[in-house]
């Protein structure tokens, strides 16, 4: 290489690092004031506006917009597939409705979670709000763990031992309660949707001791039934005969949760009482 | 002054030639792609799965909540998500897509991912064989036996290493861009980014959350590399000169920034491995607020910590090299 061509090389090289050279040590300058002397600045992003769907019968919707809220059953905890009633609900629906695309949104179940911190995301979690504004169908399960008062953060089926009469009892008005909120904000949300509650079943019928739960269970599926009854977009399903003689073929190895099977059952009741 | 600038032009030459840098653009080239199709298909999944980007980051904090109420995690890992799952929802909160598929998004997460392995790994490519490929090749004698001090001699040597690492940032960066953005479109420069979050145990504090344009965030990420990128050159430089051939020096290095990048995923029981050099290059994680790889690091410690193992670096480098002699 030429004296020449190698000098202009070098030119060109160190021009080229030492502009690089001097604009990295300007951003980590930068960087480092900015981190060590941070100027906090509310930033105010732009609001989304989110239109409702329109309300009609879900056989006449352009699309249907499917999100599930609520705690393990609705996750789909104890099938071993991971599909839960909400994936087989959807694929249910696509063959009643060939005609319509169904899709699920948001799937937004918490393992444990109950009834008053279900409503606390309710009425301040953005993203829940959002979620459920776009949807059309809105199918949710909510109550067994007020209702069983399942330490928090324990795994529903190792807490069997922890499980009386007693605390059933005192978990059933609390619970109610904290329902009424549940409905109440849901309807706030979304006035429009079709909203489907599962009822709740009694986990331990085939254990003599607490066969006597499903008392508590059934005064809990009425007093809900008799709370979502004044909202017109509301219904509810049962679940409770489901899991009572057959309780050993639609229970999962927890003793708490459905089996892939259970929650087959639990979608083709949705998608039966669904016009 | 005197035959320093002409020195420096000689190192810089001569790197150049050796083709080492065309060896990082080309690494570069082959991986940027690889990487953004990768990005691709994550994006092409997305959009099938969920109507647009608040859904699915709202699906995602409740995956990372699940997690959360699980009793086989550790507790570590919690920590972590939980951390997580507060900065998501505060951009879900705040309306800004933290992920949007553009050009300068992907360039800001991939420099995020590369800074504690690639980079130091780009670095490597150029600093390790500054001294000991001059010693294996011979050309030491004929570089020593000129009527230049032999400080002079390194200290070019560090000043066309210096030059380097600011390319390999620079021209990674703008790669990256013109790469992703064929495919993801050149957009993004404005969008606002936060940072500033404080973390403290595992719960996130908001009051010094400010946004920053992502032109602006990018750039301190480069400034923030390019630090610790020259931390691995001093140190590569110092190992070049203890270390006779320049595959021991590229291993040694190598082995150091490797058990660093494993050090800080598993080490959080070892305090004091945040002494370690190669535990705190990542200093983009301050600025994106990701939980430091052990309790405790902040921005200041690690640059002090880098700081101390770079002047280190460079008093064994100039010590050994002035006095050492030349026999082989």
């Amino acid at each position: 290489m030429s004296r020449t061509s190698s000098s202009a090389l070098w030119r060109s090289i160190a021009f080229s690092a030492l502009a690089s050279t001097l604009l990295l040590a300007g951003g980590f300058g930068y960087a480092v004031k900015d981190m060590l002397y941070p100027s906090a600045e509310a930033y105010t992003g732009a609001p989304v506006k989110s239109v409702l769907p329109e309300h009609k019968e879900l056989s006449r919707a352009k699309e249907i917009n499917v999100t599930a809220i609520g705690d393990s059953l609705t996750k789909g905890t104890g099938d071993a597939t991971g599909d839960g009633y909400v994936k087989q609900l959807v694929s249910l629906l696509k063959e009643k409705y060939p005609a319509i695309p169904v899709k699920l949104n948001n799937n937004l179940a918490v393992n444990g979670i109950r009834a008053d911190q279900l409503a606390q995301r309710l009425s301040t979690d953005k993203g829940y709000r959002y979620a459920l504004r776009q949807s059309n169908l809105i199918v949710f399960t909510i109550g067994g763990n007020d209702l069983f008062q399942i330490a928090n953060g324990r795994a529903a089926g190792e807490a069997t031992g922890d499980i009386s009469l007693e605390t059933v009892k005192k978990g059933l008005n609390q619970g109610i309660d904290r329902l009424d909120n549940v409905f109440r904000l849901l309807y706030e949300i979304n006035p429009n949707a079709h909203i489907v509650y599962t009822g709740l079943y009694n986990p331990f019928y085939n254990i003599t001791d607490l066969r006597d739960g499903s008392l508590q269970v059934q005064k809990w599926n009425e007093e809900a039934y008799s709370l979502l009854h004044q909202y017109p977009n509301m219904m509810m399903v049962p679940s409770f005969d489901l899991f009572e003689r057959s309780i050993g073929s639609y229970l999962s190895n927890d003793h708490f949760h459905p089996n892939h099977e259970g929650y087959a059952q639990i979608a083709e009741r949705i998608a039966q009482s669904l016009d | 002054m005197d035959r320093l600038l002409p020195l420096i032009q000689n190192e810089t030459l001569k790197i150049w030639k050796k083709k080492r840098f065309y060896v990082v653009v080309l690494v570069l080239i082959v991986l940027i792609p690889v990487f953004t199709y990768a990005q691709l298909k994550i994006a092409e999944t997305n959009r099938k799965n969920f109507k647009d980007w608040r859904n699915q980051l709202v699906q995602q904090i409740n995956e990372y909540q699940n997690m959360l109420s699980s009793e086989r995690i550790p507790e570590e890992w919690k920590r972590n998500r939980r951390i997580a799952v507060q900065q998501l929802q505060y951009y879900l909160d705040h309306d800004v897509n933290p992920n949007s598929p553009d050009g300068v998004t992907f360039t800001r997460s991939f420099m995020a991912n590369a800074v504690n392995l690639f980079y130091p790994l780009l670095v490597l490519a150029v600093a390790s064989d500054l001294v000991s490929g001059e010693r294996s090749a011979g050309t030491i004698k004929m570089l020593l036996t000129r009527p230049v001090r032999r400080w002079k001699i390194l200290f070019s040597k560090l000043i066309a290493l210096t030059l380097y690492v600011s390319l390999t940032v620079v021209v990674s960066a703008i790669l990256c861009y013109l790469i992703s953005g064929a495919v993801f479109g050149y957009g993004g420069w404005g969008m606002p980014v936060f940072t500033g979050f404080v973390i403290n145990g595992s719960t996130v504090e908001s009051t010094y959350v400010h946004a920053v344009p992502q032109w602006l965030y990018v750039l301190m990420e480069g400034g923030l590399i390019w630090v610790s990128s020259m931390t691995v050159a001093i140190l590569a430089l110092m190992v070049s000169v203890l270390v006779r051939s320049t595959a021991a020096s590229i291993v040694t290095m190598m082995a150091a920034v490797i058990a660093g990048t494993i050090l800080s995923t598993m080490s959080s029981s070892w305090e004091s491995a945040k002494y370690v050099f190669a535990v705190n290059l990542q200093l983009t994680d301050y600025l994106a607020g990701s939980p430091p790889p052990i309790q405790g690091m902040t921005l200041s410690f690690s640059l002090i910590i880098l700081a101390i193992w770079s002047a280190i670096g460079l008093i064994v480098s100039f010590g050994v090299f002035t006095k050492q002699d030349i026999m082989n």
